[in-house]
């Protein structure tokens, strides 16, 4: 079954019938976890980095920041037996505007936090399409732990 | 006959906005306008009036009591959103049509239209800057010349995306080179044909402040930073992404800092939901 991972959404499955997909990832990331031993992952589309900027929101949909989200996508794939070691980790997104710079860069920001966590936790990534002026979508197929980035103005391709 | 006759004819092939919508924009920017002088254009035009009381009446405002004339829908839901709801009515059509060159399906360029505009009217209200009402219609049609544009954009792709992809030129700049008129002014002209006021033609124009003498001009500067908000958050993206330039000092003119930002992302992120039904009620 096709599930859609909306924006400031998580989703995780270990059916093999599901397909994660998370459209149009601008500044925001998308981060995708995948054991191939319990063929089960997540993806995660957060939105900003820190959740200070506004603690109530966060608490209503800890999925709108990279501080809050990430540590839930994993939590949620541990659920279905999921180990941090054993996992493929991809990341997506962090696009910025031409010209943007340092300045009300979000997407920049927004994959700083990444790796800040993953730092902190020991984790790294193996595949990392990040930056650039372009949007993506990306899916996961859940039986296989496949995964797929289709770039704007490019076609699909398998990472 | 030359490219821009050409495009010109095409313009007058759309669908247009209906007059009243731009009765009703100039009449909200009139100081004495009255509820009572929006009702009055409204209910003079039977199709308009039908789809306002069915929206007012619709599950999205949760009234408790059916609401039956245009001049009780007035009272209750106030000015503002009666004329916000006949413009997306009546733009509906038009910029949700799918784009093979923008590579816009699913009404994509539609949602990016109607966040652009209630971002950019959050701002303006949020800022206590400028007219909301325009600046939340130069957001809602802005780009509404890609209608037109798109069959040229999607037979010279290849073109406009190398200049993009290996020249570090943004979209715009890449269709002004190999179309000769670029998505924004080719909006103008739409927007021009359809009778909006001289103003609203400008800031449609501008409204990727492209030429540096309108970057002081925070109306302008408004919907552009609303429309940089939604390519960051990724709304209705097409095949242009984010190819566009970043004016960091028209934005500083704002006087936002990046905390004002990300909560304007933060809160358009809760009220997308919102934003979603009303897509369907529209």
């Amino acid at each position: 079954m096709k599930k859609v991972v909306g924006v400031a959404d998580m989703k995780a499955s270990n059916d093999p019938g599901d397909t994660l997909i998370t459209y149009s990832l601008g500044s925001c990331i998308g981060l995708v976890i995948y054991d191939p031993v319990a063929k089960a992952g997540g993806i995660l589309h957060y939105m900003l980095p820190e959740s200070s900027l506004d603690k109530a929101k966060a608490q209503k949909n800890p999925f709108m920041f990279a501080d809050t989200g990430i540590p839930r996508l994993f939590k949620e794939v541990y659920k279905y037996e999921g180990k941090k070691n054993r996992m493929s980790i991809y990341v997506f997104g962090g696009a910025e505007i031409l010209d943007q710079k340092g300045f009300f860069n979000i997407g920049k920001r927004n994959y700083l936090a990444l790796k800040k966590i993953f730092f902190k936790n020991r984790v790294i990534a193996d595949t990392e399409k990040v930056g650039g002026n372009v949007n993506r979508t990306v899916r996961l197929e859940v039986k296989t732990g496949d995964v797929y980035v289709k770039t704007s103005g490019e076609g699909e391709v398998k990472i | 006959m030359n490219k821009l006759n050409q495009l010109i004819q095409e313009i007058d092939a759309l669908t247009p906005m209906p007059a009243i919508a731009n009765q009703l924009v100039e009449a909200l920017n009139r100081d004495d306008c009255s509820a009572q002088d929006i009702a009055a254009i409204i209910q003079f035009d039977p199709s308009a009036t039908a789809n306002l009381l069915k929206a007012c009446n619709s599950a999205y405002y949760g009234l408790s009591n059916p609401v039956e004339s245009i001049k009780d829908a007035v009272s209750i839901l106030g000015t503002d959103t009666l004329v916000e709801l006949v413009l997306l009515k009546s733009s509906a059509e038009t910029l949700s049509i799918n784009q093979e060159g923008y590579g816009h399906h699913e009404g994509s360029m539609w949602r990016h239209a109607v966040s652009s505009a209630m971002i950019a009217k959050a701002i303006s209200e949020k800022k206590q800057i400028g007219n909301k009402n325009t600046i939340f219609t130069a957001a809602l049609l802005k780009d509404i010349g890609k209608t037109v544009l798109d069959r040229y954009v999607s037979g010279s792709f290849e073109k406009i995306n190398t200049l993009v992809r290996d020249r570090g030129v943004s979209f715009r700049e890449a269709e002004k080179k190999v179309l000769g008129i670029d998505h924004a002014e080719l909006s103008a002209l739409v927007a021009k044909q359809w009778n909006f006021s001289s103003r609203m033609v400008h800031m449609i124009r501008h409204h990727h402040l492209a030429d540096p003498s309108v970057r002081d001009d925070l109306e302008i500067v408004i919907v552009y930073l609303s429309d940089c908000i939604c390519m960051m958050m990724g709304i209705g993206l097409g095949a242009d992404g984010l190819a566009y330039r970043f004016h960091a000092d028209a934005i500083r003119s704002l006087d936002m800092s990046h905390d004002d930002i990300a909560m304007i992302i933060a809160d358009f992120t809760v009220e997308m939901t919102e934003l979603e039904d009303l897509l369907k009620l529209v």
